[in-house]
């Protein structure tokens, strides 16, 4: 099956496509001509693109295309209430509801809201729960705001989600979003006096595996985590065998709960690939490590952000800040596909019958 | 009647049109008559930071802002101002 990327970059939307062998790599772009593109996704419900689309002076907003990428609607203008005395910074993620609710959508932004649409993208709707969380006061925004990503839903409950701040850790819901619980045990945040507190942790992705959704994995400011309970215990995993605890950027194998892939980097003040451009798999859960060094850059400093990485059942994707994307293809080894786009933000991938 | 300018990014996000006919008296009347309007104007109604507008060549924050009358002028100017080089 061929494979769509979206790819979104600092000034736009690319469409990237190739065969199922992803060797060779054609470039549509950029759509959404000099946006911020955060995040994009294809909604496999009715084929509807979504982007999370930010400009320094136009501000944050929700695009949405029902013609592949041609043409695009804006969501009405996303806002946050009076009373909260937050205004909308940035859009981070943008994703679909479940198969059984069309028109359902999720957005994830700056500061650390959440929000929710019914009617396709159209109009918006602050989730409550998170904007007037009792820990609210003690999450601490990171260099890059404070804000919420990772929205992760249970396919085997309805009720049930997950969300990450930074910081401010992995919250979990069971009743469709009215209550919120920290989900931070043993997740440690080492820049504080106390390095084990109920909310603050900086995650810098959170991903819960389709397959096994009582499992959870994280990539932490401060270490690799998982989870095999709902995120009521993590075990760290970064001792064993990666080079740092540090990275953004965390992949998955829907069909081997075990396998995780992370893109450490030198540490936060520093912000760049070690060992190159240094990317490195579990097969056994997170007890150890191996580095996946086939096709990729030996020197290198590159940075790989939260979005942009994605997986599917046939190989593993990622962009960098300089514009080179990635794609594994047989024998694992990993081919640049495409190079010279501009920083490249988020990437997602879709089986396409182009 | 006054004629609103837009850049082209902003014409891109209003099907291609880069001007606008409107009537207005000040020129936050103007900018909520835009298709374009959330862009120019933040989630408060307020001016965005990096948005400027002229009023026949004159910045219109030194002559009221959003309230700055439309009598007698002919165009509504809107530059986007990048912060930086």
């Amino acid at each position: 099956m061929a494979v769509l990327a979206l790819v979104g970059t600092r000034k736009g939307l690319f469409l990237l496509t190739a065969n199922d062998r992803r060797e060779r790599w054609q470039v549509e772009g950029p759509l959404l001509d000099g946006w911020g593109v955060y995040h994009a996704v294809l909604d496999e419900r009715d084929g509807t693109f979504y982007a999370a689309a930010n400009h320094l002076v136009y501000g944050a907003t929700v695009q949405r295309s029902t013609d592949g990428g041609k043409t695009w609607r804006r969501s009405q203008q996303i806002r946050l209430p009076e009373d909260s005395g937050l205004t909308v910074n940035a859009t981070w993620q943008v994703q679909p509801g479940r198969p059984g609710e069309p028109g359902t959508m999720y957005l994830a932004g700056d500061p650390a809201f959440l929000s929710r649409s019914d009617d396709g993208g159209e109009a918006w709707e602050p989730n409550r729960g998170i904007l007037e969380h009792p820990t609210r006061d003690r999450w601490p925004p990171s260099r890059g705001g404070l804000l919420l990503h990772s929205v992760q839903l249970d396919p085997s409950e309805t009720e049930r989600m997950y969300v990450a701040i930074s910081g401010g850790g992995t919250f979990r819901t069971d009743d469709g979003g009215e209550t919120w619980v920290p989900k931070n045990k043993d997740v440690e945040f080492d820049l504080v006096p106390d390095p084990y507190p109920e909310v603050g942790q900086c995650v810098h992705k959170l991903l819960l595996h389709p397959a096994r959704p009582e499992r959870l994995w994280q990539q932490n400011h401060c270490g690799v985590y998982r989870s095999d309970d709902r995120g009521d215990t993590w075990e760290r995993l970064d001792g064993n065998g990666l080079p740092g605890p540090f990275g953004f950027t965390i992949m998955l194998d829907p069909g081997d709960p075990d396998v995780a892939v992370v893109i450490p980097e030198k540490a936060y003040e520093y912000h760049y690939t070690v060992n190159g451009l240094g990317v490195y798999r579990t097969q056994d859960g997170g007890e150890t490590w191996d580095r996946m060094a086939d096709g990729l850059p030996k020197q290198a400093w590159a940075a790989v952000v939260r979005e942009a990485s994605a997986f599917d059942s046939e190989s593993l994707y990622f962009g960098t800040q300089s514009g080179s994307f990635f794609a594994l293809t047989n024998g694992d080894r990993w081919v640049e596909g495409v190079r010279h786009l501009p920083p490249i933000l988020s990437v997602e991938v879709t089986a396409w019958s182009g | 009647m006054v004629r609103v300018v837009v850049p082209s990014m902003l014409a891109a996000q209003a099907d291609g049109r880069q001007r606008f006919d409107v009537e207005a008296n000040t020129v936050g009347d103007a900018l909520h008559a835009l298709p374009v309007a959330d862009l120019v104007l933040d989630e408060r109604g307020e001016l965005r930071r990096h948005v400027n507008v002229y009023v026949d060549g004159t910045d219109a924050r030194e002559s009221g802002g959003l309230a700055c009358p439309l009598a007698g002028a002919d165009e509504v100017r809107i530059v986007a101002m990048l912060s930086g080089g």
